[in-house]
This record gives structure tokens, sequence and C-alpha cells, in this order.
């Protein structure tokens, strides 16, 4: 795939000893977390972005932090709309990035009115959170990336991602298509609480969440995007749908932070439990894995809205329900 | 992964906001901390140990045939319990299908040495102090037909190695830096671009030597930054000195560890107090003060690029620690409840 202007790096892939030796078969990192723009989103942001005359959107995360940092790139304006109930912080960051922030309405659906709105009235570029084809592009060359790095012999056993709303799930399949790996299996991560995907899957169509109750917000879309429920139903394809407490979540992204020394958020915190909590050995004593499992492919997403005082504020908070002790992070649950 | 490609990655280049509003001036910075083994070093060691330690590889046969294995330094008055570079060679001995013993003192950490044998390497702890190690393990290497000395600091293929990362900023950057930041000193010449070393007060062994204008031993290494922990510079670093224009700047432990905090809510990295030291020349106003001085232009000529060393040893606990014996803020308990 051609890609005239991106502003996203070829990341590093990492071999974790660690999780390695969790799994019992090698674990590689994508280490999205060291884009520009600290996640993923860039990826397919900059390559949605590419005929832009303006940028609005109504993310007041990782989403409106990429397109802000790709507006700047490119010379051009970006607004992002964002609910009054938006942390100072978030605002501040986007104003850091050059971005207008306009506060509009109390919740998301107000901003993301808005924001459509401009883009009618300005002839601005709206950029959609996950929901669009040239999103799921500019992700998908991650997996290219990761092919190369890993060089023609290595196949993975599996791809571990975390999912929203799907637009990394649509990039990672689109980027397995393109390397022709499409009978490897994808491991979709959700917490319990933000958990549209799966809740689909169950039901067989898609499904809109009352609430979002889990803490991983960046995985608070209410329903999953229509392509990404249909890739779920493709018989060529080996979709696995897993949920993880926001306490595995947690756990996960405190003994990523001890070992690896990334701090992530809790929805990228969802992905890493598939290691730290034994989903992948679950999944293998069921057979939906194989015993003997080619090496893993975590995508580590990334993700700006965390820093120590949350990561202690989340401890306080699901502390109350944890079944484990305090430094019991350090030690691996599986030895 | 084939034996010809380097070991280390070209490690992503990005600028930071808070940094870059913090020092008034762009800053970029060089993630070494996403190196596989977590640091730099396996720059410098993986060139090393693919030049000399490949099975059948000509340099190697050469190399031991004429007896050049690397001095080790001369003086160290305390071990560098780190481990940063014991972690890349195992590591690049793996990569390179080689066995790897590792040498290391007796204070050394047992999660270290877990790591080290997790890498798949032979851990041999021997004598007190890192010097005991380094004899050790040229016996070792005399004693055994074959094994190749790997020397931990000094060897002219570390320092070609280290010159990788100069090579990328060349390729990943439009313009020439306006400085670049770098924890001690390594090869990271680019013209005329000015270096800022920092160190910190107790491991300040180059700042030492710059300003007594020779080679100084520290009597001691006092710093909590331990893998800045080398008492007395090599010959090597300390010509460099003379050849390139290179700030060299001390700042204190509790700067240092100080800097380290911030990155992790700015950067969401952990790194090591040795790492800290480089940051804190943007956290601690070194920067600033050095315009301030007539030293380094204002406004620079380009943006400023700090080298993020990385390193491994360290958790969250420890750097609660560190917090606590350094009189920090926020060091008398734990973050979140217990």
């Amino acid at each position: 795939m051609i890609m005239a202007n991106h502003f996203h790096i070829n990341t590093p892939l990492l071999e974790s000893v660690n999780m390695s030796k969790r799994v019992g078969t090698t674990v590689y990192l994508k280490m999205e977390n060291s884009q520009p723009s600290g996640s993923f989103k860039i990826r397919g942001i900059g390559h949605l972005c590419q005929q832009s005359k303006g940028i609005v959107c109504s993310s007041g995360g990782n989403a409106g932090m990429a397109a802000a940092l790709v507006a700047r790139k490119m010379g051009l304006p970006a607004t992002i709309v964002i609910p009054s109930s938006s942390p100072e912080l978030v605002v501040q960051r986007l104003q850091d990035q050059g971005a207008t922030v306009k506060i509009s309405g109390k919740v998301w659906d107000d901003a993301n009115a808005e924001a459509l709105r401009l883009a009618e009235t300005e002839g601005l570029t709206y950029v959609p959170p996950f929901d669009h084809p040239l999103l799921w592009q500019g992700h998908a060359s991650m997996i290219a990336e990761a092919a190369a790095s890993l060089g023609p012999d290595v196949k993975p056993g599996a791809v571990v991602i975390s999912v929203g709303g799907g637009g990394l799930l649509c990039g990672v399949v689109q980027g397995l298509q393109d390397v022709g790996w499409t009978d490897v299996p994808i491991i979709a991560m959700e917490t319990d609480g933000a958990n549209c995907f799966n809740t689909a899957v169950k039901a067989g169509r898609l499904v809109t969440l009352d609430d979002i109750t889990s803490e991983a917000k960046c995985l608070g879309a209410k329903t999953v995007c229509q392509k990404a429920f249909e890739q779920s139903q493709r018989k060529d394809l080996n979709i696995i749908s897993e949920l993880v407490s926001d306490q595995q979540a947690l756990h996960a992204v405190q003994t990523f932070l001890d070992e690896e020394r990334v701090l992530v958020e809790m929805a990228c915190g969802a992905a890493l439990a598939a290691v730290y909590s034994g989903i992948i050995r679950k999944l293998q004593d069921e057979s939906r894995l194989p015993a003997l499992l080619r090496p893993l492919l975590v995508i580590v997403c990334g993700g700006s809205s965390i820093n120590m005082e949350q990561l202690a504020n989340l401890k306080h908070k699901l502390n109350s329900m944890l079944t484990f002790n305090e430094h019991s992070f350090i030690k691996p649950i599986y030895t | 992964m084939q034996n010809q490609q380097p070991l280390h990655v070209a490690s992503p280049l990005r600028q930071s906001l808070p940094l870059t509003k913090e020092a008034g001036t762009a800053v970029y910075l060089k993630l070494d901390s996403s190196q596989p083994t977590g640091s730099f070093k396996i720059r410098g060691i993986g060139h090393l140990c693919q030049t000399v330690g490949a099975p059948g590889s000509p340099v190697c046969v050469r190399r031991r045939a004429q007896g050049i294995e690397p001095e080790p330094e001369p003086c160290l008055s305390r071990p560098s319990t780190g481990g940063n570079a014991g972690m890349a060679a195992a590591y690049s001995a793996r990569q390179l299908g080689v066995p790897a013993t590792i040498v290391v003192p007796s204070v050394t950490p047992d999660l270290t040495v877990e790591r080290l044998r997790d890498q798949g390497a032979t851990v041999v702890v021997h004598g007190k102090a890192l010097n005991d190690s380094i004899v050790h393990g040229q016996q070792l290497v005399e004693n055994n037909p074959g094994w190749v000395f790997i020397s931990p600091f000094d060897d002219p293929l570390i320092w070609e190695g280290h010159s990788s990362l100069v090579k990328e900023l060349q390729q990943e950057l439009r313009e020439k830096p306006g400085a670049i930041v770098l924890s001690g000193l390594r090869r990271a010449a680019w013209g005329d671009v000015p270096v800022v070393a920092m160190e910190t007060r107790g491991a300040h062994s180059l700042n030492a030597a710059v300003k007594a204008g020779e080679l100084v031993t520290l009597p001691e290494i006092t710093s909590v930054a331990t893998t800045l922990g080398l008492a007395r510079v090599s010959e090597r670093t300390f010509a460099l000195v003379q050849e390139h224009p290179v700030f060299s700047e001390v700042v204190t432990d509790q700067d240092a560890v100080a800097a380290v905090e911030r990155f992790i809510d700015d950067e969401k990295i952990l790194v090591e107090p040795a790492c800290g030291a480089a940051l804190a020349a943007v956290y601690s106003g070194v920067l600033r003060r050095l315009q301030e001085e007539g030293k380094l232009a204002e406004p620079l000529g380009g943006p400023v690029v700090v080298v993020v060393c990385g390193g491994n040893n360290i958790s969250v606990q420890q750097l609660q620690k560190l917090k606590q014996q350094l009189g920090l803020p926020g060091g008398g308990h734990q973050a979140g409840p217990a």
C-alpha cells in the first residue's frame, strides 16, 4: 500500500522474554505506544486526512490527539469538539497540539452532532474515531510492518488486539489479508462493561449496550461498527472474542509498567491481559488455539489518557475487588 | 532473524510536546528505551558480538589470533549492578545462536540474574566487585579456546555500534539539531552540533575530568544512578571532549529521579535514574541556563534531541524507594492504598 505522506512511524517489534515465559511461546510486541501521537490511531487518521482542507473530530482521546497532530503536520486547521464533561487536562493537551477546542453539549453524542454539523457547513473532513474504510486501510500498515520485521520464515500463531469500536480490528483483518495471513487467528479482547463486540458476536447481530460500566473508557463504544461485526461472521477468518475484568486489565497495566517499563491505558491493558491473565492458555486448553502455538503478536495500542495519579485512583477504585495483594503484580500468575 | 541484520532496531524519534513546552524550544526524543533489552547498550554490544561472536566469522578468528581482546576499564570503585550490558550481550548471543556466559559480582540483584538466565545465558557469580568479575571472565576466556571476551565498556566496536544512533537521526530529522543531550558521553558527533553530557553528582567522572583537564578517578560512586557509575572515564571518552563541543553538566540525584517520575506522566515511559539525568537537562532547566550563559544559541538553530537511553533496572516499587531515600515529595508512602 502506498501512503503518499504519512505521519506514523515504523514502530519497533520487540520480543518480550517475560511474556514469552508466561505463555510458553515467543511473544512479540508491536509497540504502537511509541507512535508520535502515543497510539496506533495516527496510522488511520493520517491516511484519512490526505486530501483534507481542515479537520474536525469529536474525540477527546487518542483519535483527537492523532487528528490534531496530523493537522499540525499538514499545516491544516483542526477543530476538536468535546463535551463539557471532558477534563481540563484533555483540553490543554489538544491545545498544545495546536488544535482549536470547542466545548459542545454535555455528552459525547452532543459533541459529535456538532462536529458533523461543522463538517457539513464548513467543508471540513470529519474524522470518525473508528468507522471508516480509510482508517482501516491506514491501520493495516502495522501488520505489513510486523511481517517485514519477523521475516519470511516467521508467521504468528495469533494476533492479540483490544477492541473498542472495532477500527483496529478491521485494520488488522485487512493487514492480515494484505500479507496473506488470513488463517492467523485474531484474539479480540474487551473488558466487562465495554463489551459491545462480544455482545454482538454472542447475539449474532449488532447490539447497543445500555451503558459503559468499565474503566477502560477508550473501549467505550456502545455499538461496534458494522464492518467489525461482519468480519466476525466470516467463515474464512478466525476471530476469537474474549473478555477480561477491569481488575485483570489494571493488573496487566501494572505488570507491563514494571516489566516492560511502558505505561498504557486500561484499553490496551485488556489485550495484555490475554497473556498476563492466562486467556491464551485457556484457549489452548479449550483447543481453540493449538497447544504448540507459533509466536504470538500482541498489538500494544498505547494511549495517552493515563498517568501515575490515575493509575493510583484506579487501583483504589478497583482494589476492594482485588483477589491478590498489593505487590502480587510483580509475580507471574503462571510460573 | 538473520545474522546480517543489526540486533538493534531503528528506534522511534518523536517530538515531545510536554518537554518542548518545558524547554521553550522543540524537543525530540530518541527512544532507545524501546530497543530489545530496554536500553541503548544493544547497539554497541550487539555490533561487537555480531562481529566477533558469530560462529565461523573470519573477523572473529582474526581478532582472537591477534589477541586484541579489549582491556577492561582500570578503575571501578563500586560495581555497576545495572546489568544492561550483560542483558544486551545475552540477548545478542541468543539471537546469534551462540552460548553466552555472563560473569557478575555477588552484589548483583537476583532479579537481574534471573533476567539474564531468561535470555538463555549461563550466569556465573564471582567476586565482590565488577573488577573481580572482569578478571574471572578473562580467565574463562583464556582457559576455554573459542571463547570471546566481551568488554562491557570501551571496545572500538561498541563505539562503532553506538554511532548508528546518529546515523538514524540524520535520516529522520530534516534539520540539523541545535543540541544533542545524553547521559554520560558516547559518540554522538554530528558536525558541530553541541553535545550536552549529563551526569549525576556522585557519578560525575566526566565532569571531574573536564574540570581537572585530565583523567580523574572519583574516590567513590555515591549516586543512585548506578549505571552511570564509572569512577573514571576512558581515554577515548575524554579525547572526544577535546575534539567536539561538549558541555558537561551535573544534576543531583533528586533532579534525576524527579525527572524519571515526570517522564512517566508526560511520555508514559519508565526509565532508570541514569537516563533521568539526561531528561533533567530539560526538567531542571539546564538547557535554559546554558542558553542564558551564551553556551548554547538562543534561539537554537534546530531542535534539541534527547537520547532516552532507557535501562532495565527500575520498577514502580524501586522508583518509590528511591524517592523515599532521596526525600522527594510523595516518597514517604506507596502511591495508592496498600
